[in-house]
C-alpha cells in the first residue's frame, strides 16, 4: 500500500537529458522520464500504447519520445503526435502523463490524482541551491526492503552507535542517552536529539579536527516521501544548544524515499556540508563516508526484511526510541486510509 | 505494627524537588525519577500543574515523551490517551488510570510528594 497523493523524488535533475530516457518503477508503475530539446521534463507511463514496448527503449527527438518498435511519438503530456504510415491518430492512443516538477535539483513526481498536485506542497531543500553556502553530492540506491523500514531507520538514529560506530556513530551510550523530543504537525514529524557534552564521532573529528568534547545535535524531519536531516556539533558549551550552531561541524542529509514496489524502495540521498565548500575532495570524502554508512544501513535493512518475510504476521515490540518511526507510520496509514475512502468518488468522476 | 514503623508511615509523604517551575510548559512536561518511581509534571492551560505516573500502564513507554493535545497526553508508542488533570485513562490498550501525585510550587521550584 502506498500514499499516492504525494510528491515523490523520481530522479535528480542532472539525470534527465535528451540522450537517454530514465526508466524507473514508482509505486509499481513503470515510468519513463526525459528532457526535450526545449528543456521540458516529462514523465510518462513507460509502455507504448500500441504494442507495449517500454518507451524508455526508444529515443528522445526534439519535443517527443519515439517508440523504438514502430516509431509512434509521444509528447510530454502523453499525447501521441505521430503514428508512422497513417494520417489519423486513434483517439485512445495516448499514455498517462505524470505531473513533474523540478525544484532544488530534484525531479518530483506526483503519482496520484493530477487535480490535487500542488507544487507548493513539495518539501523545500534550499541547501541544494547555488550560492546556498553548502556543497553537496548525491546518489541513488535501490534497497530491497519496504519503504517504511527506511523511515524507521532514519527517524531512530539511536542505531548510529551500533550500526555506524566507526564513522558517524561513535560511542553507543552517547546515542542511547540522548535527549529526545518528538513533535508532530499534520503530515510532518520532527525528532530533535541532543547529545550534550559528548565525545565527537570519527567523521566529525576527521572533518574539522575537534580536540575535545562537543554538544551534538540531530534534527530529523519527516514528510511522506521526504526526510531532511540536520546534524552537527560545536565545541562543548559554545552555545549550540541555545541556538548558536555556526562553526564546528554541520551536515545535512536529504532523503527521498520512493516506493518502487511493496518490497523495494528507491533511496535518493545527498550529503551537504557548509565548511571547506570550495574543496571538492572534502565534499567527496564526506560523501564517501555517508555512502559507507548507508551501505551499512542497507545490509541491516535487507537482512531485516528477509527475516520479517519469513513470518510476516509475527509481532514486533516497540521501544521508546521508536516514537518518530511510529508517528511516521501513523501518518502513512492515515493517508492511505483517506485515499482509499475517497477513491471510488475519484473513479466515478473520471 | 511497631511504633517506629507507624511513625515512618506518618512521615512517608515527602516533598521532592523536581525543577524550576518555569521549566514546565504546556508543550514540554518534565520527567523525573524519584527512587524507582517515574513521574511526569505537566502544565495545564490554566497554569495549574499536574504530576502523573510517567510510565504507560500498557507497555513500557514514557508518557512525557508523548503528545500533549486537548488536555490529554497521548502515549507516543500505542496512542493510549490520559486526561492530564486527573490521570483518567481513555485507552486504547491501556486500561488503568494514572496515579496522580500531590504537586506544589514553592520558591519558584516544583515539588512532588510520593
Amino acid at each position: 500500500m502506498f500514499v499516492r497523493n504525494c510528491w515523490y523524488v523520481a530522479a535528480w535533475s542532472t539525470e534527465l537529458s535528451q540522450d537517454t530516457p530514465v526508466a524507473r518503477k514508482i509505486l509499481n508503475e513503470p515510468v519513463v522520464m526525459f528532457r526535450t530539446a526545449s528543456g521540458k521534463a516529462g514523465a510518462l507511463e513507460d509502455r507504448c500504447r500500441h504494442r507495449g514496448l517500454p518507451l524508455s527503449a526508444g529515443e528522445v527527438d526534439g519535443e517527443v519520445i519515439r517508440c523504438g518498435y514502430h516509431g509512434l511519438e509521444f509528447a510530454v503530456d502523453g499525447a501521441c503526435v505521430k503514428v508512422p504510415g497513417q494520417d489519423l491518430i486513434p483517439s485512445s492512443c495516448k499514455v498517462r502523463s505524470y505531473p513533474l516538477v523540478e525544484q532544488d535539483a530534484v525531479v518530483w513526481i506526483w503519482m496520484g490524482d493530477p487535480a490535487l498536485a500542488d507544487p507548493s506542497s513539495i518539501v523545500e531543500y534550499p541547501w541544494h541551491r547555488p550560492n546556498s553556502g553548502w556543497a553537496w553530492k548525491s546518489d541513488t540506491y535501490l534497497i530491497n526492503c519496504h519503504y517504511e523500514l527506511l523511515h524507521d531507520n532514519l527517524l531512530d538514529l539511536s542505531h548510529l552507535g551500533y550500526v555506524h560506530q566507526k564513522t558517524i556513530g561513535g560511542d553507543p551510550n552517547t546515542h542511547v542517552n540522548a535527549e529526545m523530543k518528538t513533535t508532530r504537525v499534520d503530515n510532518n514529524v520532527r525528532v530533535v536529539r541532543w547529545m550534550r557534552d559528548s565525545v565527537p564521532p570519527p567523521t566529525y573529528v576527521n572533518a574539522v579536527g575537534f580536540t575535545g568534547r562537543v554538544d551534538r545535535w540531530q534534527e530529523i524531519e519527516f514528510w511522506p516521501g521526504t526526510l531532511r536531516i540536520w546534524t552537527g556539533a560545536t565545541e562543548v558549551d559554545s552555545g549550540a544548544y541555545e541556538g548558536k550552531r555556526d562553526g564546528g561541524f554541520q551536515l545535512r542529509i536529504f532523503d527521498g524515499i520512493t516506493p518502487e514496489t511493496e518490497d523495494t524502495a528507491l533511496y535518493f540521498w545527498s550529503s551537504a556540508h557548509n565548511f571547506k565548500i570550495d574543496q571538492p575532495d572534502v565534499t567527496n570524502q564526506i560523501f564517501e563516508e555517508i555512502a559507507y554508512t548507508f551501505n551499512e544501513d542497507r545490509c541491516v535493512l535487507e537482512l531485516q526484511q528477509k527475516r520479517l518475510n519469513d513470518d510476516p504476521m509475527k509481532s514486533i515490540v516497540d521501544i521508546n526510541a521508536d516514537i518518530g518511526g511510529i508517528q511516521a507510520r501513523r501518518i502513512i496509514q492515515r493517508l492511505i486510509e483517506k485515499e482509499a475512502a475517497t477513491a471510488p468518488t475519484a473513479v466515478a468522476a473520471e | 505494627m511497631s511504633a517506629v514503623q507507624s511513625c515512618r508511615d506518618q512521615e512517608s509523604i515527602v516533598w521532592h524537588p523536581v525543577c524550576a517551575a518555569a521549566r514546565v510548559t504546556e508543550s514540554d512536561p518534565v520527567a523525573v525519577k524519584i527512587g524507582n518511581k517515574r513521574i511526569a509534571v505537566y502544565r495545564l492551560p490554566d497554569g495549574e500543574l499536574s504530576a502523573l505516573d510517567d510510565v504507560c500502564p500498557h507497555e513500557f513507554a514514557l508518557l512525557s515523551k508523548g503528545f500533549v493535545e486537548d488536555g490529554e497526553i497521548e502515549c507516543p508508542l500505542h496512542q493510549a490517551r490520559f486526561e492530564i488533570r486527573s490521570g483518567k485513562c481513555h485507552g486504547p490498550l491501556a486500561d488503568r488510570d494514572l496515579h496522580k501525585f500531590p504537586v506544589k510550587v514553592e520558591g519558584g521550584d516544583v515539588y512532588v510528594a510520593i
